[in-house]
């Protein structure tokens, strides 16, 4: 807080006394004058350029210093009036004290806030233009180590939606887009992040701690972006860490225990139903196809005999805990001398995943990922014009979890048989054995034998572990020079970190032996033999029992940064505010895993950028910004991008007229803005130089061969290939954007904000895939030709009251709209038959499906009906889709746009916050709406058999699971509803079984859209704060209850809606914590 | 101060992250062995005809069928014969690049017949540049020039001859140009064939006349292979399909301009004449003859000696009358040909496939013995073909003394017993027997559970026919051990194939021009067949037919048809004769390969029925992906 008020322009006000005076004031004319010295600070810092006046008169005036010092010749009976922006204006008779220190007291006031501009900037808000938010940082304090979850409908302009909860490198970051999604290229589509002005990850966002946050920003239109030309064009998320302040040192203390559970488990049905739906899977289709279970094993299972024998698992319940339990640690220290400050942080974050793991083995397999940071800030007085800042921070994360991650597990879990085999055989069974003995069996497919085994999950999850680490150490120096001394308001900034980015991660595992138990005809009991001993009759991988070692990547990079700012602010004739600045900027990034060598060349960006603001009596305001920015991947012609942007802004409360109804609505202000930003992170960042051709001048694809070749040798030369072609145009991708916004506060406790914009994006880089195959490209050329467009409406709605002294009152909402538009893009010339397949003028995340009318009648209906997707062997309880086109058949031709986008268009969020004494309670609404997904009816297809699995979430097969195979469960929603002989509902949730895949029913389709939407209590938490125990130096305790994701409204009610279509996944965890706080 | 300084005055050069040497296009062309690879490039989108999986015409027409098992999804040419062409994903799309190969195979889809195009037309603006590749010499730049204006040239051809009107790339569309100024026009057959022929005629003055270095350069295009391709243009240019064809009347392209020119041009003929004449006169002059049996080490008998010359025109490597032989692509389907054999020890119908098998309307093509086709014979009858007969010793090197087989394998031209294999047939192998002696050599016993016949489940003839004519007589099938087979690069054009061209254009510029009748007769008499003329004389029903324009068309046409059997040249011929909409459309038919006695076996036995819809058929539909991506791109009549 404190540099930036620096930065501000003091304004002289000459105010109304309404102030609290605790001095009555002395008005007897004693004319000696004297000296006056003091110090002004504010709770967090001292404050710097305060403005100080004798009361009556304007020319006895002064401002403080860095340190909050100010020395002033007053009369000894005068009254000095204190004013600084963002502070409540103070009065304060001298009353021939020669020492008079204040503190000052920050406004509750969201119109007198002071807005973080970036570049080390900060403005008043009410003298804002741009559409910024600021985010009040107790709002993101959230019963969760990532703080990437707590954003979503607490900040208006920004869609965030949570997808998965998997504890992990960035697996349960919310994904957000401010003013949602606007461009879709393959480039940067997500917000810039700086903290401290470093350029951070969404992952270094998630770790961040926010008690360690002083302010956050969100620059959403061109104004505010545009400083920021070469890669503000996505926004930009500020974010400030905490200095310290002068004084003994204080200790701050948080620690709280958290429960975790999923949201939502997945509800399979009674394996005696599994069985006996597996067999209706097995005839429905082909009635003399082979039936899977004998009713003799169905009514041993269904008798509960040997479990052995006849196994009966829920894998859920078996691999997935009711709940985890999670810890978190902050500590900071903040305190100093009037010459050197400091803040220090450290936290220990510890999530842990919700796996069952039995001690089978000695290592553990649950996921745990710790996270432990440490953060130093400390602010240098080295003369009475010169500050020093250095600022280090590391953090560090240590994870250790199943191979394949959590969502492997969960996937495992779903697909796996859960009758074939138990997860593990009893050990005495076979006593001179020392490995575990994993129960599978050899698969069967459609009556026959196959070359793989069941997958057994257990054994999977218990297998081995993955192991990484990540560090990330950023050493940062700012120096900032006030240069009053050439004329008042001028300063100087200059500010330079290195980040340093390292990570390695291993995987060690045995492969499982597996076991499959047949009866003794002797004893009646079981045998077990061993499926995978790498023995003649052996399938699958053989097992080992010592652990197998991989690595699994390794990453490191750096980043170097040095900016420099000239900053100027200054009020004449105090009607007449000037601000401006000029920033330039240089970037380098490098990576040591580029893979290629033009893709280890260094990422690098230079440029200027400015900000020139006017203010004429605080009434009408100007503002002119612009970033001139250049980056290494373009062409020399197009490697500058000038990207300026135009605000004006009327605070039209403040004209004479608007008296008479200054007690209605106390402050409004107009603002609009307009320009240009631009994008220089297109396409992959392994094809980055455009204006190079990237050329294999040895590729044996395109060799030849000649001569005799008969005796002697023949000849043969590699051939070249080319996988881009040189193109000296490509350049940035441009946005454009107009904001209007009003800022209204009404009844002195309401405020509300909202902003309304319409954003054209333009020279999207698309491949012009159109160009048909004659013009012969090997690789298809791409251009800055897309075009798409964004509008909606930012709404933040806040009504603060205290209804006395230490009772008060908070509500809150926020309301973001954002839809987007394609306008152009690489699309090719559909006919008019099938227009409705182009993307254009619809949303960038639009889904295409088929139409289905129902599922099939009856065979003769399939008969009669166009074939689908040349599958002529459809039957009654098939998808029926609608043929659109009408040309009697049903193809990829027939897909139209269907639902809602699938990224959501409204993101919502309202609660309220109260204190009553001691006790403070809050609670926040989020939701979501406008957007659809797509069930996956693959991933729930029960019975059928997978022998190539792949990657989670990919279309790669996973080498090290060959020769093992999924058999898809079955949830209790299909086997309570599907179409079969006996159910012969067309309209029942999942379609005629099957146990091979029937493509034509797997297509995306009105059948699996489903609704986004939702309305959920994201958070609630109940605070006390004890008395302060003085013995102790304890000041204030507080300790609370908190929690986050309590319940869902939804109509979706499979999985928590908020993941979408891939539901399967580690699902959204809800979090109750119990934390307490100490300050000493 | 400083540093905002220094930002703003290194501006520029502090982006300038590229190092010298990054390898860009220009690279390749600052050094000879840089630009050589660079040819090689341009060379290498060959389309990759010696193998039949990659030929888009040897299993598209009638020639060769598959086992009407699951192969019959396999092989992307074969499905177009089975009347499975579509326009949203065509098969052998060669416009696009895709599904070249089997139906899934993408082994050769990176080279794409337009990447070629745009790949020689850079050869050609970098090599005319004499600043670039300084370390060669003028000779050898011009040579170059040569052959890569000759592959630009062919690849044209090649999607003429499928596509009818195309674009001609002879400017590359600029990688920034924007979308509406890149969509190319297709441009009428006339002009197309001016371009294509003006190239050659280029190429033409900077190609050598023969390889002179054999042991490297061997396969690489000399002027002898340009006149060819240029006399193969300008036939197909002059061919009823393209040269006044009425069913193209109205076909034109979206500006109206009509694609076919629609009034016949006689004097197209006179031209593909002289290109014919220049075609054969250079090839002879550079020392291409019909091949001829000789070195007979092995005591051969004349019948077996001229069945050689038959086979060995085709499978002796860089042969004789190999004008053009690909050296990109050696044959690779000679165990798809032979079965396993009678007096052979190896039995693997996987190492022995025998799968691709001549339908029995391809068996009555051959002529008689007497050299006329077997229904214009008055000498004898093949009315009832099926019918049962032994065979006697005379006939020893065709057949196997006392086999029975059908009166259609009977007194047939030496081409019948060179070209197929069949249920009693003799299979002259150098390794069929200790000595190398053509008796008591390999022979075939088709019939049901027999060792060629039908049994295993994936691979067996369909019809009963094998395709003896590309099996090498020097690849080694005995043994148990996998064959080695002698393999050779595809002859894409043989003397032959020259001769019959001159011949069929000497005819239409000529009508009945005894200098047709000349070169035929040199094919006929390699073939061990009296001239023309002597043997319609002697034993046609209709001994005058070659007086006439059209009499001796059908027999040139026929003629040109027995001597390039399997050599995917039916295919384009039945097309640019415009005779497709016939032959084409007729049944597939076979013996009765799962009998097992001579009474059921030799039963003719239908496979499948051929549909060719004209004109639809004459030409690949250029598909969905190409018509929906450049709107000034038309597809083909009926797609």
């Amino acid at each position: 807080m404190k540099q930036k008020s620096r930065r501000t322009s003091v304004l002289k006000w000459v105010l109304p006394i309404f102030c609290v005076c605790y001095f009555f004031p002395a008005l007897f004319g004693q004319n000696n004058e004297i000296t006056v010295t003091g110090k002004v600070s504010s709770d967090s810092s001292f404050l710097e350029r305060v403005s100080i006046q004798l009361k009556g008169n304007t020319k006895r005036a002064t401002l403080t210093d860095q340190n909050g010092n100010y020395t002033i010749k007053v009369p000894a009976s005068g009254t000095l009036l204190f004013s600084i922006i963002g502070y409540e204006p103070q009065e304060v008779p001298i009353n021939g004290r020669s020492t008079v220190s204040i503190l000052m007291k920050a406004v509750n006031n969201a119109l007198d806030a002071v807005v973080i501009t970036g570049f080390g900037g900060s403005q008043k808000k009410a003298s804002a233009v741009s559409s910024i938010t600021t985010v009040d940082v107790k709002d993101l304090k959230g019963p969760t180590g990532n703080l990437t979850n707590t954003l979503a409908g607490r900040i208006p302009g920004m869609i965030s939606f949570q997808r998965s909860g998997e504890p992990g490198l960035g697996s349960d970051n919310s994904t957000f887009y401010i003013r949602g999604l606007s461009t879709f290229g393959t480039g940067k589509r997500d917000p810039l992040i700086l903290i401290d002005g470093v350029e951070s990850s969404a992952i270094d966002m998630a770790r961040l701690q926010p008690d360690d946050i002083a302010d956050f920003s969100v620059l959403k239109d061109a104004a505010a972006a545009s400083v920021y030309g070469a890669r503000g064009a996505n926004g930009v998320v500020l974010i400030n860490t905490r200095t310290g302040k002068e004084g003994a040192a204080k200790f701050f203390f948080r620690a709280e225990n958290r429960v975790s559970s999923n949201t939502k488990n997945f509800k399979f049905t009674d394996n005696i139903t599994y069985m006996k739906t597996a067999n209706e899977a097995a005839v429905t289709r082909t009635p003399l196809a082979v039936q899977p279970y004998t009713q003799n094993k169905i009514n041993h299972t269904a008798a509960g005999d040997d479990p052995y024998l006849y196994p009966s698992n829920n894998w859920i319940d078996q691999l997935i805990k009711k709940y985890t339990i999670n810890q978190s640690y902050n500590l900071n220290i903040n305190g100093g001398t009037n010459r050197t400050r400091f803040y220090i942080a450290g936290t220990y974050n510890r999530d842990n995943g919700v796996l069952n793991v039995s001690p089978i083995n000695n290592f553990n397999n649950n996921i745990k990922l710790a996270n432990y940071s440490i953060r130093s800030n400390v602010n240098m007085t080295l003369t009475n014009t010169t500050e020093l800042i250095v600022r280090v921070y590391g953090q560090f994360d240590d994870y250790n979890g199943p191979i394949g991650g959590g969502s492997r597990t969960f996937n495992n879990a779903l697909w796996s048989n859960p009758v074939m085999f138990p997860a593990v055989y009893p050990q005495a069974k076979l006593p001179y054995i020392e490995h575990p003995l994993f129960g599978s069996a050899q698969n069967v497919a459609a009556g026959q034998v196959t070359s793989t085994l069941y997958l057994n999950p257990y054994a999977e999850l218990v297998k081995g572990y993955s192991v990484y680490k990540t560090s990330n150490l950023q050493p940062q120096i700012e120096l900032k020079q006030n240069l009053n001394f050439i004329t008042p308001g001028l300063s100087f900034r200059t500010m330079g970190y290195l980040r340093r980015v390292s990570y390695y991660a291993v995987n060690r595992n045995y492969l499982p032996f597996y076991y499959t138990a047949s009866v003794d005809p002797t004893t009646q009991n079981y045998n077990l033999n061993v499926l995978n001993d790498g023995g003649p009759t052996s399938v699958g991988q053989v097992g080992t029992e010592y652990l197998n070692y991989s690595e699994n990547g390794k990453t490191v990079d750096s980043r170097l940064w040095l900016e420099g700012s000239l900053n100027y602010n200054h009020t004449f004739r105090e009607k007449h505010t000037l601000g401006g600045m000029l920033v330039g900027v240089m970037s380098n990034y490098e990576t040591g895993n580029a893979g290629n060598v033009t893709a280890s060349l260094p990422q690098r960006n230079n440029g200027v950028s400015g900000r020139f603001s006017y203010a004429y009596d605080n009434r009408y305001l100007a503002e002119f910004n612009f970033g001139f920015n250049g980056s290494e991947r373009f062409a020399k012609n197009s490697r500058y991008g000038f990207f300026p942007s135009v605000g004006v802004g009327y605070r039209i409360s403040n004209e004479k007229f608007f008296d008479p109804i200054k007690n209605v609505i106390n402050d409004l202000k107009f603002r609009g803005t307009f320009g240009l930003v631009g994008n220089d992170q297109i396409g992959s960042i392994t094809d980055r130089f455009f204006y190079l051709s990237n050329v294999n001048l040895n590729d044996g694809y395109y060799g030849a061969t000649f001569g005799r070749n008969d005796g002697v040798g023949s000849y043969y030369r590699p051939g070249l290939s080319i996988s881009r072609y040189a193109n000296d145009n490509i350049t940035w991708e441009l946005s454009r954007s107009l904001n209007l916004g009003m800022d209204l506060k009404m009844f002195r406790d309401l405020n509300i904000t909202v902003d309304v914009y319409k954003q054209w994006r333009t020279q999207i880089l698309q491949p012009k895939s159109s160009i048909e195959s004659a013009a012969g490209f090997s690789a298809i050329p791409s251009s800055n030709y897309g075009k798409a467009e964004t509008q909606g409406i930012d709404l933040a709605v806040n009504y603060q009251r205290s209804l006395t002294k230490n009772n008060w009152i908070n509500l809150r909402g926020t309301l973001t709209y954002a839809t987007s538009k394609k306008k152009v893009a690489d699309e090719i010339q559909y006919p008019a038959n099938i227009r409705y397949l182009s993307g254009v003028d619809h949303s960038l995340s639009q889904g295409w499906g088929m139409i289905a009318e129902r599922l099939f009648i009856d065979d003769k209906e399939v008969a009669n009906s166009p074939v689908q997707f040349g599958d002529n062997k459809l039957m009654a309880g098939d998808i029926k889709y609608k043929d659109v086109n009408g040309d009697g058949l049903v193809n990829l031709d027939d897909m139209v746009p269907i639902g809602y986008p699938q990224e959501p268009e409204i993101i919502y969020g309202f609660g309220a916050s109260m204190g009553f004494k001691r006790l403070d309670f809050s609670f926040y609404f989020q939701g979501s709406a406008r957007s659809t997904f797509f069930i996956n009816p693959a991933n729930i297809q029960p019975f059928y058999i997978e022998t190539s699995i792949k990657y989670p979430g990919t279309n790669t097969v996973d080498p090290t699971l060959a020769g093992l195979a999924y058999q898809n469960n079955l949830l209790q929603v299909v086997s309570n509803d599907h179409w079969s002989e006996d159910n012969r509902n067309p309209y029942a949730f999942y379609p005629r079984l099957s146990t091979t895949r029937i493509a034509s029913n797997n297509y995306n389709s009105t059948w699996w859209m489903r609704s986004g939407d939702f309305l959920r209590l994201k958070s609630v938490d109940l605070g006390y704060t004890l008395p302060d125990f003085k013995k102790i130096k304890l000041r204030a305790p507080r300790i609370y209850f908190s929690a986050t994701n309590l319940f869902i409204l939804s109509s979706f009610k499979l999985w928590d809606v908020e993941m979408g279509g891939s539901g399967l996944n580690y699902p959204v965890q809800s979090v109750y914590s119990l934390g307490a706080q100490l300050n000493f | 101060m400083v540093a905002l300084a220094a930002g703003l005055a290194s501006c520029s050069k502090y982006l300038d992250v590229v190092p010298d040497n990054i390898s860009t296009i220009d690279n390749a062309f600052k050094l000879r062995v840089e630009a050589e690879k660079y040819l090689f490039t341009c060379y290498s989108y060959l389309p990759k005809n010696g193998d039949g999986w990659y030929n888009a015409s040897l299993t598209s027409a009638d020639e060769i069928w598959y086992p009407q098992n699951d192969q019959a999804t396999w092989h992307a040419a074969f499905r177009i014969a089975q009347g499975q062409q579509n326009v949203s994903d065509p098969y052998f799309n060669e416009w696009q690049g895709v599904r070249k190969g089997g139906d899934g195979n993408t082994r050769f889809d990176g080279q794409k017949i337009w990447g070629g195009i745009r790949n020689c037309n850079i050869f050609l603006e970098n090599m005319a540049d004499p600043t670039k590749v300084p370390d060669i010499s003028a000779a050898e730049r011009s040579k170059w020039i040569g052959e890569c204006l000759f592959l630009k040239a062919y690849y044209h051809y090649y999607m003429l001859r499928m596509y009818g009107p195309i674009p001609i790339m002879n400017q590359n569309v600029a990688v920034d140009a924007d979308l509406a100024s890149s969509y190319v026009k297709r441009l009428p057959v006339d002009q197309c064939v001016d371009a294509i022929s003006a190239w050659l005629d280029s190429a033409v003055t900077l190609l050598p006349e023969k390889i002179l270095n054999e042991n490297t350069d061997l396969g690489r295009v000399t002027k002898p292979i340009a006149l060819a391709v240029k006399a193969k243009l300008l036939v197909m240019a002059a061919s009823p399909l393209f040269n006044g064809n009425p069913d193209y009347a109205n076909f034109k392209d979206k500006d109206g301009v009509a694609l076919f020119n629609p009034t016949f041009d006689a004097n197209k003929w006179v031209k593909a004449r002289d290109a014919a004449k220049a075609a054969v006169e250079s090839a002879e002059k550079n020392g291409f003859v019909l091949y001829r049996y000789t070195n007979d080490v092995y005591g051969l008998n004349d019948t077996t000696k001229i069945q050689l010359n038959i086979r060995n025109a085709v499978t002796q490597r860089w042969g004789v009358e190999h004008v053009w032989a690909n050296s990109q692509m050696y044959f690779a389907n000679e165990a798809l040909c032979m079965p396993p054999t009678e007096r052979g020890t190896n039995t693997s119908r996987f190492q022995l496939q025998g799968v691709w098998a001549p339908p029995i309307k391809i068996a009555k093509l051959f002529y008689t013995s007497n050299g006329v086709p077997i229904d214009e014979d008055k000498t004898m009858s093949f009315n009832n073909y099926d019918q049962l007969r032994t065979a006697a010793a005379k006939e020893r090197f065709y057949i196997e003394p006392n086999f029975v087989t059908a009166r259609l394998n009977f007194d047939r031209e030496p081409r019948f017993y060179a070209d197929l294999g069949f249920d009693g047939s003799l299979w002259y192998m150098k390794d069929g027997n200790a000595n190398g002696s053509d008796v008591g050599t390999f022979y075939v016993k088709a019939k049901n559970s027999q060792s060629a016949g039908f049994g295993h489940f994936t691979n067996w003839s369909e019809t009963g026919y094998f395709v003896k004519k590309l099996v090498s007589w020097e690849s080694t099938t005995r043994g148990i051990s996998a064959p080695v087979w002698r393999s050779y690069p595809w002859p894409e054009t043989r003397l032959a194939d020259l001769y019959l061209l001159y011949a069929e254009a000497e005819n239409e510029a000529t009508p009945a021009s005894p200098i047709a009748l000349t070169y035929l007769d040199k094919i006929r008499d390699r073939a061990g067949l009296k001239g023309v003329a002597a043997s319609w004389a002697a034993y046609s029903t209709n001994p005058s037919k070659y007086t006439t324009q059209s009499g001796l068309r059908s027999i040139i046409h026929r003629e040109r048809t027995i001597e390039l059997m399997f050599e995917g040249q039916r295919f384009w011929d039945l097309r640019r004769w415009k005779e497709a909409s016939e032959e084409l459309n007729k049944d597939i038919t076979g013996w009765s390969i799962q009998a097992t006695s001579d009474a059921s076996y030799y039963k003719e036995r239908p496979i499948f029925s051929q549909r060719f819809i004209a004109p639809r058929d004459y030409f690949w539909p250029i598909g969905n992906y190409d018509t929906r991506r450049n709107p000034k791109l038309v597809e083909n009549l009926g797609w």
